[in-house]
């Protein structure tokens, strides 16, 4: 029991780590690399995919550091739900690997199918 | 143009978001919307993705903290969250529905009074000076809903159990449809759910709380990054603050007396309440 705990509290501290680390990353960049008169303030994420992000890496991008941030914070906590399915399962905890799975199933749904439905 | 002073504002709102949010188990959405929406002027769905992404920011960082120190209940959170990511998909899906017929502005007073009718259980059990034992029933076996954690304030290891588990996922369910509905991370029904409905410790609540909503805002995220109201520049100084808040009210809640979260979370529930019903008549 004392294991999981630790290896789920190490994955949160992880994911928001990394994520903050992008964030200050994209927000050097911006600030370094901006030329005067360009105004970031009203950019938002529509029309944003997780590809483009990718893409704006290479290239020093600081708005693709920081939504990269966004987007490791977002799947922190699908991430932790799918260490616990792990962890149940190796407790042959079943009634509890069942209702983790419905909660990992609820979420991909919520993230990946929803979207388009709503947003047609 | 984004100035420095503006950006160093929207941390040090941040910083009071995730101190607030991961001691009373409500995320970032109560300080951080009212702030956002009356001081700057931000529009409401905005705000609103705003609050959702710090939701999941002050969840997880704080809940690290409380998973470490065992005041956050793994099973008992991950058993409720069927109901909360399940309502969060019929909320979502249901909002477009809500909002072509101008319905919100009901929910939002109805979700108001909700809250405020529930600080008075809240506020009988700040009052009684111990907590009447419940008899177990099915649930607190079936589901292992047991659980032991030290706590730092009085020094003593405390044992507990939780009770009524179908009656705690109802109101998850309805916690659940609402975050869906209004884009908040309705934290204070999972904590009134947890605290009065499942008579769980307020400080195992409060940290179960956070480890939830996390999960129940990633889901909601989704949509309002689609619809692109999220702005990454206005959200990255926010994160930063978050981080340190919820850092700070991870190492303070352990410390605290159970009375004391008690009384804080009482006092942002009736703030909560007010702030819906001003939303909902259209003021806020």
């Amino acid at each position: 029991m004392s294991r999981f705990e630790d290896i789920i509290a190490l994955g949160l501290r992880l994911g928001v780590s990394l994520s903050i680390l992008f964030i200050l990353i994209g927000l050097l960049l911006l600030y370094a690399y901006t030329p005067s008169g360009i105004d970031f303030s009203n950019f938002t994420t529509r029309g944003i995919s997780v590809i483009g992000i990718l893409y704006g890496l290479p290239r020093l991008d600081g708005m693709s550091f920081i939504l990269l941030g966004i987007v490791v914070l977002i799947a922190t906590p699908v991430f932790r739900v799918l260490l616990s399915v792990f962890h149940f399962a190796e407790e042959k905890d079943w009634l509890y690997v069942a209702i983790t799975l419905i909660v990992l199933i609820d979420l991909l749904i919520a993230l990946l199918v929803i979207p388009s439905l709503v947003a047609g | 143009m984004i100035t420095a002073i503006y950006l160093a504002f929207l941390a040090i709102l941040g910083l009071a978001a995730g101190f607030v949010g991961s001691i009373t188990g409500l995320g970032g959405g109560v300080v951080l919307i009212p702030a956002l929406t009356l001081l700057l002027g931000m529009p409401i769905e905005y705000a609103a993705g705003a609050s959702l992404i710090s939701t999941i920011a002050t969840s997880s960082g704080a809940a690290s903290a409380y998973v470490k120190d065992r005041l956050a209940n793994i099973r008992i959170g991950m058993s409720l969250e069927i109901a909360t990511t399940l309502g969060a998909i019929v909320g979502s899906l249901a909002a477009a529905l809500i909002y072509t017929h101008n319905l919100e502005q009901v929910i939002f007073i109805l979700f108001g009074l909700v809250l405020l009718s529930s600080t008075y259980p809240t506020f009988r059990e700040l009052r009684k000076a111990k907590r009447s034992r419940m008899n177990r029933d099915w649930s607190t076996d079936f589901f292992n809903l047991h659980g032991k954690y030290y706590d730092s304030a009085t020094k003593r290891y405390v044992s507990y159990s939780g009770y009524r588990w179908l009656f705690g996922e109802g109101v998850m369910l309805v916690a659940g449809v609402i975050s869906g509905l209004l884009g908040i991370g309705s934290g204070a029904l999972k904590v009134i759910g947890m605290d009065w409905g499942m008579k769980l410790p307020i400080k195992v609540t409060t940290s179960t709380s956070n480890f939830m909503i996390g999960v129940t805002a990633a889901a909601g995220s989704a949509i309002y990054w689609v619809m692109g109201y999220i702005q990454p520049l206005l959200l990255a100084p926010i994160l930063v603050g978050i981080l340190a808040g919820s850092y700070l009210g991870s190492k303070m809640l352990p410390e605290m007396k159970g009375r004391h979260v008690r009384g804080f979370f009482l006092v942002v529930l009736v703030l909560l309440g007010i702030e819906m019903i001003l939303r909902g008549v259209g003021i806020a």
